[in-house]
């Protein structure tokens, strides 16, 4: 019996050290270091498909997140939906909200309750989970000329209109980037695919924050705090 | 023998047990979803019920190991099952897991088939691997989440897909081709009675390497043991309880073999008299 329980220890501390040894090498060079995001594993995050408010930078999320669903099952809306192994690859189990779908109302309830820190809590303000875009050739104000419309909708349902999305003399919508949450709610209700000339295209959508470069993302500040 | 109904009903908690938090997993997403009661989220990669945060220690692990960050609720959150494993080794498989409770099910209802029903529910296990293929499975299981840099277990973990599927059902009216990690996992109960558990499950594995200097075991009076071997036949994990082999890192104190035993040779005690004591002559503690 005593004797067993020896093996048994030596055993265990041949496993435990095996496994932090090789972590501690393979960690030191593992190859999301190394890899090229674009060649290796592609993000599906893209356009009108974004992380969830408070979302740590791209790169990091899908390592972060334990796909534990707490984020999803806690969001009023149900706006928040999960990415399938077919869809999302390495990505699977990780929350998106796709704005088109339904936008996020920024009720700020999944980020207080990520466990891992993937959704990192912050005020309504600081989420950034995208960029509003506005198409000028297919918003039915920009061309009122044509179109003879003066459409204020987006501006209207903005949480933040008159901060993030703006009004010009001629009444046509622009967007302040530095203050757009890239919550989504103006490009799901944006009327511009209702025009018939328009092929049922909407006039605004939302850019992830990475390909578009902003001054200043406050999450970044979050995350390093 | 009043001792033994007692234990006997030890065995039946641990149904209702399993059965209850299965429901709780379960039923979650429907509460969720039709009637929003937020009050518990999520399932066993991380189970939020109210301000109580549960995280599961080896998810938990993988994605600070991936991330390279620590993040302090989610530390917190993996307290209550490294104590629970800590003191009572692998509780978790064998009182909590949905897969268990499965595998339970079909056990139970494999055993209801007339004819050869008796012979599935309690068949001899036709594959052995070396019991020590478990920390195989820890070990090749961290070492593919670091060279990819992605925590792995998080996404085909059946303990937590059972959860996830449901999750998906109900939400988004489909499910995944996750499932099938899940009925494969159930359909190798064919082969070897919980193969998977045994040999293949890092989170089980990951949960018998904290609790192996366990306080709550199952201890083996030899003076009481007639050598019926019933114990040995019963265990869910091919573990010999007739031979002492009870306390070994391999046991989830399911309780079945106490159940079974006919001269209460088995019981549940906890080891040193409850105190926590290190092993004899160890300078490092048990660290490990
Ligand atoms: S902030 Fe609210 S509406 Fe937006 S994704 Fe989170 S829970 Fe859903
Ligand atoms: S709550 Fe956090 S860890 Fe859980 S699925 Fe959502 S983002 Fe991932
Ligand atoms: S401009 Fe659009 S995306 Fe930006 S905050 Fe306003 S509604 Fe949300
Ligand atoms: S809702 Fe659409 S069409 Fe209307 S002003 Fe805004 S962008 Fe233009
Ligand atoms: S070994 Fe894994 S699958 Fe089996 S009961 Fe434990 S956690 Fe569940």
């Amino acid at each position: 019996m005593e004797k067993e329980r020896k093996t048994d220890r030596r055993e265990f501390l041949k496993v435990t050290l095996g496994a932090f040894i090789g972590g501690a090498l393979f960690s030191s060079c593992s190859l999301s270091d190394l890899k090229n995001p674009k060649t290796m594993v592609k993000s599906p995050i893209k356009t009108n498909v974004l992380r969830p408010p408070g979302a740590v930078p791209e790169e990091h999320f899908a390592q972060k997140c334990i796909r534990c669903g707490r984020c999803g099952e806690v969001c009023p809306y149900h706006c928040i939906k999960y990415f399938d192994v077919k869809t999302g690859g390495v990505f699977s189990g990780t929350p998106y909200v796709d704005v088109m779908e339904k936008p996020c109302y920024l009720c700020m309830k999944c980020v207080y309750v990520c466990p891992t820190g993937s959704l990192v809590p912050c005020a309504k303000e600081e989420v950034r989970m995208g960029v509003a875009v506005i198409n000028r050739q297919i918003c039915v104000t920009w061309q009122q000329d044509k179109t003879g419309l003066m459409c204020k909708t987006c501006f209207n349902v903005c949480p933040f209109s008159g901060v993030a999305i703006k009004i010009d003399h001629d009444f046509r919508p622009y967007i302040i980037e530095e203050n757009c949450t890239g919550c989504g709610i103006c490009a799901y209700s944006c009327i511009a695919d209702t025009y018939p000339e328009n092929n049922g295209k909407k006039a605004i959508s939302i850019q992830p924050i990475k390909w578009k470069k902003i001054k200043q993302i406050k999450l970044e500040d979050i995350k390093k705090s | 023998m009043a001792r033994k109904s007692f234990f006997k009903r030890i065995t039946l908690w641990r149904y209702l047990f399993l059965t209850a938090c299965f429901i709780t997993v379960i039923g979650n997403p429907f509460a969720n979803y039709y009637w929003d009661v937020n009050f518990i989220q999520g399932w066993f990669q991380s189970i939020g019920i109210g301000n109580l945060w549960v995280v599961s220690p080896l998810e938990g692990l993988e994605s600070i190991l991936t991330a390279k960050f620590f993040y302090m609720p989610s530390l917190v959150g993996m307290v209550i099952p490294v104590t629970l494993a800590f003191l009572m080794g692998r509780v978790f498989c064998s009182w909590m897991c949905p897969v268990e409770f499965l595998s339970l099910l079909t056990d139970k209802v494999l055993g209801l088939i007339p004819k050869w029903g008796n012979s599935l529910k309690y068949r001899k296990d036709l594959v052995r691997f070396a019991k020590y293929t478990l920390w195989f499975a820890l070990v090749a299981e961290l070492m593919v989440t670091m060279v990819i840099g992605y925590p792995m277990f998080v996404w085909w973990s059946p303990p937590g897909l059972v959860g996830r599927e449901t999750m998906f059902y109900v939400f988004y009216k489909h499910v995944t081709v996750e499932i099938f990690i899940v009925i494969f996992v159930l359909l190798l109960n064919l082969i070897t009675r919980r193969m998977f558990c045994r040999y293949f499950c890092p989170l089980g594995a990951i949960l018998a390497l904290i609790g192996k200097r366990r306080q709550l075991v199952i201890e083996y009076d030899a003076s009481k043991c007639v050598g019926c071997k019933i114990c040995d036949k019963r265990c869910p994990m091919g573990i010999s309880p007739s031979v002492g082999e009870s306390q070994s890192v391999y046991c989830w104190n399911c309780a079945e073999c106490v159940d079974v035993c006919p001269t209460s040779a088995l019981n549940f005690v906890w080891r040193d008299r409850g105190f926590i004591t290190l092993p004899k002559g160890s300078k490092q503690g048990s660290a490990v």
